[in-house]
């Protein structure tokens, strides 16, 4: 478990390094990994928080998947 | 990737998505329906990920948002799962895109401040700076 852990920072950490180019993104993984997971169904209504608390490397490791669903639903994007 | 070539790249994907887009709409009803609703000057596209209303609009109106708001909320929980990050962190980084990418001329957005603004004929959109 912890040997798997250690494997998936690895890979994040290479994947931030080589997309952003910089060592500093590295540092802030663990931060990243510890603000993970929580997932819950849409069974709620939807409320509107514009206060957005999100990090740049978050949105570069999600940019292609966030690109090819809006490629792959045009009515809904 | 240089930075020249990224955008490039994200204007080509695009321009692939608005004709994608007008191609569906042909294809079948309600295939376009949220560059529909954005074209009505009603709606418009906020920085959480989210279609909103931009005044007071008409109840059809409002059904077709949140028509949409629930669909991209199933898709952002279904990515989120994936990706093992939180549902706002997808829907933020989808915001990013469509910001560049889907909010047209003379089309509404909202940044965090929570005010609506027009986008001012062909000027990029501003987005806030967690985008890159």
């Amino acid at each position: 478990m912890k040997a798997a852990i250690l494997t998936r920072m690895a890979l994040d950490a290479r994947l931030v390094v080589v997309r952003g180019g910089h060592l500093l993104s590295a540092a802030a993984l663990p931060v990243l990994l510890a603000g993970c997971v929580q997932v819950s169904a849409p069974d709620k209504p939807i409320e509107i928080n514009l206060n957005i608390n999100i990090k740049q490397e978050v949105v570069v490791r999600l940019q292609q998947d966030v690109r090819d669903l809006i490629k792959e639903n045009p009515g809904v994007f | 990737m240089s930075r020249r070539l990224k955008l490039l790249v994200a204007m080509g994907l695009g321009i692939a998505a608005t004709a994608g887009g007008a191609g569906a709409a042909l294809a079948m009803y309600q295939g376009d329906a949220s560059a529909s609703l954005r074209a009505t000057g009603q709606v418009g596209e906020q920085a959480d990920g989210y279609l909103g209303l931009v005044g007071t609009a008409p109840s059809d109106v409002r059904a077709q948002v949140d028509a949409v708001n629930i669909k991209r909320r199933a898709f952002y929980t279904d990515l989120a799962g994936k990706r093992g990050v939180k549902i706002e962190e997808v829907a933020a980084s989808t915001a990013c895109e469509i910001f560049a990418t889907r909010v047209g001329p003379g089309q509404y957005y909202r940044l965090p401040d929570g005010v609506w603004r027009k986008r001012d004929g062909n000027t990029p959109v501003p987005r806030p700076t967690y985008c890159g």
